[in-house]
């Protein structure tokens, strides 16, 4: 079976157009949706619109989390003063912008969603808004797919898509109590899978076009796809609607619009 | 009798005009002075202070008097920038040697004509081209920005976007910024030459209150959005109560760091 995983779209509704036109091309059988459907972009209500109406699985994302909790970001959220000014304005643009019905529909999304061996998340199974780098420490990313329970754990919120594969991990365990020896118990984890989905509505990768991943269950071949879109009515749409011009200047250019996680090593206390 | 050299300096933005003097300027066996017309609160002026305290910085109001009044020996380099009319009456009657430094792609000019000497700037790929594709001359935007304190990230990433184009076309950027650490930097970029560059100013560290020491920024370039560019600086600057809590921080570490050295220096035997 073919699954397409996107994630962030970000209200970025003609990117989204794209990449759905593209999954049907590559005739994927079921979409996931990893959240961020909202925030930074012209266009929330009408992404959230098109996912409701084909039914795609979706957790929620911390964006979508902010839209119903508001926000509450830890300092990992933002890289700078800047970011987080930014990041600010558009979260309260994108609250008053987005209908009562979308934000009750944000508010229903689960966490994590559950496929046979596979887990899908926004940021890490601890939270949405922790950021599952590449770079982050082998122990710790082993830990936050054994806590899923399964074998794939598809993340997003970095913006950028990897796959990364944690293999022969040995774990040695020594559990401190009266009751029990003290002796360290071993444990060999099978091969592990983090599979970032990248982002559909807000690349980070020096280049404005979507990515998103493509997954054969029978075969566990992934395939990252980079697809084209025509930005440029999404950069005039932000000007249009009020937004911050320079989020239409860093589209266009693959840069990220505010949050940005540089720390492998930090734990997010959200 | 008394005698002086003057050197009159000028060339299009980018080309190394000031980088030119301060080979001069390093050495402080004559009385040095430097004059930069209709410059009086530019980066360079400053720059020149800070990294050579022995030149006499003349300004605009002083100059008739200092020039009537040199010391024996004085070498006196002033600095004419591309908004200069090189043949006006005042600097026509001069008495000086001209040099003109241009790329060496630039066969003839204004400052060829004008020049006793031209010399090839190592900057080669600045182009020497001062009008836009409209024929429109540069703007050259100034802002002081003394007491302002930067969020280093915030100030990278407005760098970033400056000389990227989001605020309109950034031929020339020099600045001086103060960090919270207390330090100080001289940033500079030229239009065609590769990335930002940034240079510590060999200045005591401030770390009590706001600096009360020139800091500001000088951009030339086409269409600057000037207002906007205000705007994002001013969302990249600390604020008291954030300044203070740096400060506080910076100064226990320093406070560590001479305790550390006070312990590990060799101890005077009587």
């Amino acid at each position: 079976m073919k699954l397409a995983v996107i994630s962030c779209i970000h209200g970025n509704y003609e990117a989204l157009k794209a990449v759905l036109s593209d999954i049907e091309a590559q005739k994927a059988d079921q979409i996931y949706c990893l959240g961020d459907l909202v925030g930074y972009g012209p266009y929330p209500n009408e992404v959230v619109n098109q996912i409701r109406s084909l039914e795609i699985p979706t957790c929620q994302g911390c964006w979508d989390e902010d839209i119903v909790e508001g926000l509450n970001a830890c300092e990992c959220s933002y890289p700078s003063q800047l970011a987080e000014h930014r990041g600010k304005l558009a979260h309260e643009w994108t609250n008053k912008e987005i209908r009562p019905d979308v934000r009750e529909y944000l508010a229903t999304l689960p966490l994590s969603l559950k496929r046979d061996n596979l887990c899908f998340v926004h940021g890490s199974p601890n939270s949405q808004h922790e950021y599952l780098l590449p770079s982050m420490d082998g122990f710790a990313a082993l830990e936050r797919v054994l806590s899923t329970d399964a074998d794939v754990l598809f993340c997003g919120h970095t913006h950028v898509p990897y796959v990364r594969e944690l293999a022969d991990a040995k774990l040695s365990v020594t559990v401190k109590s009266p009751a029990r020896s003290d002796a360290p118990q071993q444990f060999q984890a099978t091969l592990k899978r983090i599979i970032n989905a990248g982002s559909v509505g807000e690349p980070r990768h020096g280049r404005p076009n979507a990515t998103y991943v493509l997954y054969d269950t029978d075969t566990a071949q992934v395939t990252l796809r980079e697809v084209a879109y025509n930005y440029t009515k999404t950069c005039l749409a932000i000007l249009e609607k009020g937004l911050p011009s320079i989020f239409a200047w860093r589209l266009a250019r693959g840069m990220e619009f505010a949050e940005r996680a540089d720390d492998p090593t930090h734990v997010c206390e959200r | 009798m008394q005698s002086f050299d003057l050197t009159l300096v000028a060339g299009p933005p980018g080309v190394g005009k000031t980088t030119w003097i301060s080979q001069f300027l390093a050495n402080p066996s004559r009385p040095l002075f430097y004059l930069c017309p209709c410059a009086q609160d530019a980066v360079d002026f400053a720059r020149i202070g800070y990294c050579f305290p022995w030149v006499s910085i003349i300004s605009d109001d002083q100059a008739a008097d200092v020039l009537a009044d040199l010391p024996d020996q004085a070498q006196v380099f002033i600095e004419l920038g591309f908004h200069m009319d090189l043949g006006s009456p005042l600097l026509v009657a001069l008495p000086g040697r001209r040099i003109a430094i241009v790329p060496p792609s630039l066969d003839s000019s204004e400052w060829h004509n004008w020049a006793d000497e031209v010399i090839p700037s190592p900057n080669q790929q600045v182009s020497g081209e001062l009008a836009s594709a409209s024929g429109k001359l540069p703007t050259i935007w100034r802002s002081p920005l003394t007491g302002q304190v930067f969020d280093p990230p915030s100030l990278d990433e407005v760098l970033i976007e400056l000389t990227g184009g989001a605020y309109g076309q950034v031929t020339r950027l020099k600045g001086i910024f103060e960090l919270p650490d207390g330090q100080a930097f001289y940033v500079d970029f030229v239009e065609g030459l590769p990335g930002i560059e940034y240079t510590e100013l060999k200045l005591p560290r401030w770390l009590e209150g706001r600096p009360d020491r020139f800091s500001g920024l000088e951009i030339v370039g086409h269409n600057l959005e000037q207002k906007t560019i205000a705007q994002a600086l001013l969302t990249c600057c600390l604020a008291d109560d954030v300044l203070l809590q740096y400060q506080r921080q910076y100064q226990q570490l320093q406070l560590e760091d001479e305790t550390v050295a006070a312990e590990t220096e060799p101890g005077v035997v009587a």
